[in-house]
């Protein structure tokens, strides 16, 4: 008989433990779900905070943050937007298409706003109806392409590694595809199922003698950065990132997205739904277009490459 | 308290819903002693498939019964793999989990969403027929717990056929099976079929209550679906009158709990896992406890 009390024991303490995340809540709640500890998705959510800052308003005052990391696992994910449904929050905000499914998911029969950033394509994650809207981080391809050919006005092919089951890079490479022959580059892509995978590709890619590589934000790629890096500088073929944390741990340059840019406007859009300006429902999501160019020095230097002037000056240093 | 009531609702869903993976997993692992490695490819597999027909308009509950079709094939593989081409266990079910992330990608053309527009089993017709009246959070649970139950009893009943007691006596005593002039890799494909049809079920209802499929949602189920068989049969080793089948879907309900803890106790995010883990060692011990009757001071 002690053996079943002590089971049913375990079981009611686990679920009595719940009623620790449902305090009282005067304060609105936001709850943010990142799919995982990312450079750029956490620069996301740092601007997101900023911006909500900008917007006037004032953490502990006017709302308070509930801040959860999916550890890339969708079906954490899955929870934590449960979680947040449950409390029922004020506000649900998804960093990365994963969570912001899963947010969505949570919220379906409720009341409760989904505010989405860094995802790429919100219509095909049907994210673009509802009680929802957010920021798009489309990549600007062009200017890359174009910051290329200025610093390397010889290169003939541009090496590009990503992986085939995320669709922000399946749908970059078609980008690249179609508009590298306008800055009269050949794209030459090989497609990786998993992270380490990735190096086998460096090497392959540094074999068919490729003029540079081009990063687009693909998680498994920029996982292993810091590899990939060692591989190109040996074989002295430059690296151009796709943002500036890229640039940061070694890649020349990057025409990129500015993510905490981004999270400052995703956080003024929430502003205004937390002040009752406007709703989630007849805000259409916007999409970022504007970029910056960052360089590094150091790394250019090594590759023995130089910047052209118009670009330099318009460039914001980003190497240590 | 309303909020905490709704909380257990959707763990237990959760737990439920993946309970399916679980007894998949307890079939091959438990029954069969055999590490099947195909759920990570299965498991996505049957979300893919139910993906693609929800989006093409196919009755909702159809889509179940063509990702259990295909999730069948997969163990089917698997078991070939093993028992005709003399593969070892583990690598044959890392040949077709490895292949199925390809063909899973192949079938649903990349990660794919499903349209809130879109009916699923929690909402088409005849559930809401049947549970409209309810919220969308208890028709899950409702939804989900009958898949569960439904599928634990049909296995309860079949271990108990003439088929059903050849699988167990594989796992147990394989030269029992020879003697009985039974064919036992027969009966190990058997195992693997019924235990990846399951698995892809799981991956359905799963992809029919998150309207997304995601190619890299397999990843780690596996050894989800092993913890939930060893923290439900450890914990209720001593406690007869409880199924195997039925420990293991509360070991999926534990676990998916011990998340929920650790997310609603507000604690640094990326500790979230540690105290997972420490959580799932807590139970662990105290079913140990149990079992070595050391229960005087617990």
């Amino acid at each position: 008989m002690m053996k079943k009390i002590i089971a049913v024991a375990v079981i009611l303490a686990i679920f009595a433990t719940f009623a620790a995340g449902c305090g009282s809540k005067k304060v609105p709640v936001i709850g943010i779900s990142q799919y995982g500890e990312h450079a750029s998705l956490d620069n996301c959510r740092e601007g997101f905070l900023q911006g909500l800052k900008e917007a006037g308003l004032e953490e502990g005052k006017d709302f308070v943050i509930d801040y959860q990391n999916a550890g890339f696992d969708d079906s954490i994910a899955t929870q934590i937007a449960q979680t947040f449904s449950a409390n029922n929050v004020a506000l649900m905000v998804g960093i990365a298409t994963p969570a912001a499914i899963a947010c969505f998911a949570a919220a379906e029969d409720k009341d409760i706003p989904v505010v989405f950033s860094a995802i790429t394509d919100p219509v095909m994650a049907k994210l673009d109806k509802g009680n929802i809207t957010g920021t798009s981080d489309k990549l600007p391809v062009d200017a890359q392409l174009d910051l290329i050919r200025k610093i390397q006005p010889e290169a003939k092919t541009i090496g590009i590694i990503y992986t085939t089951s995320e669709p922000n890079s399946v749908s970059a490479i078609a980008e690249y595809e179609e508009k590298a022959p306008l800055y009269g580059f050949t794209i030459e892509s090989i497609g990786v199922t998993q992270q380490s995978e990735v190096t086998l590709a460096v090497d392959t890619l540094i074999s068919r003698g490729v003029d540079c590589l081009s990063n687009l934000t693909d998680n498994n790629v920029v996982g292993v950065l810091p590899s990939v890096l060692e591989k190109t500088n040996a074989a002295g073929i430059p690296v151009y990132g796709s943002e500036v944390e890229q640039v940061k741990i070694g890649c020349v340059a990057s025409a990129g997205i500015d993510y905490i840019a981004l999270g400052i406007q995703t956080g003024k859009m929430a502003a205004k739904i937390l002040k009752g300006e406007a709703t989630a429902e007849n805000m259409p999501y916007e999409t970022i277009t504007e970029f910056n160019y960052y360089i590094n020095s150091a790394a250019l230097a090594e590759m023995g490459l130089e910047v052209p002037a118009e670009i330099a000056e318009k460039a914001i240093e980003s190497g240590q | 308290m309303g909020s905490f009531f709704d909380l257990v609702v959707g763990t237990v869903t959760q737990g439920l819903i993946y309970a399916l993976l679980s007894l998949g997993v307890y079939i091959t692992y438990r029954i069969l002693d055999f590490p099947d490695l195909t759920v990570d490819g299965s498991f996505p597999l049957g979300a893919a498939v139910a993906a693609v027909l929800l989006t093409r308009g196919v009755s909702p509950y159809l889509t179940l019964i063509v990702a259990m079709a295909v999730g069948a094939l997969a163990g089917l593989v698997t078991g070939v793999i093993h028992v005709k081409l003399g593969v070892r266990d583990l690598l044959a079910g890392i040949i077709t989990m490895t292949g199925l992330f390809s063909i899973n990608l192949q079938i649903a053309g990349s990660n794919l969403a499903v349209d809130r527009a879109t009916d699923t089993i929690f909402t088409a017709a005849p559930t809401m027929a049947l549970f409209g009246a309810m919220p969308l959070i208890y028709r899950k649970l409702v939804v989900s717990l009958i898949l569960a139950v439904v599928f634990k009893l049909i296995l309860d009943a079949y271990f108990s056929t003439q088929s059903g007691l050849l699988l167990r006596a594989v796992g147990d005593n394989s030269t029992l099976v020879t003697t009985l002039a039974k064919d036992k890799g027969s009966v190990k494909i058997l195992g693997l079929v019924i235990s990846n049809t399951l698995v892809a079920l799981s991956g359905a209802v799963v992809c029919h209550e998150q309207r997304a499929f995601n190619s890299t949602m397999g990843t780690g189920q596996v050894v989800f679906g092993l913890a939930t068989v060893i923290i439900g049969t450890t914990l209720f080793k001593n406690l007869g009158f409880v199924k195997g089948t039925t420990a293991v879907i509360i070991g999926s309900i534990l676990y998916k709990a011990c998340i929920q803890v650790a997310i609603s106790l507000g604690l640094p995010a990326n500790l979230l896992k540690l105290i997972t883990a420490v959580l799932f060692l807590i139970i662990l011990v105290l079913g140990n406890r149990r079992k070595s009757g050391v229960n005087a001071n617990a």
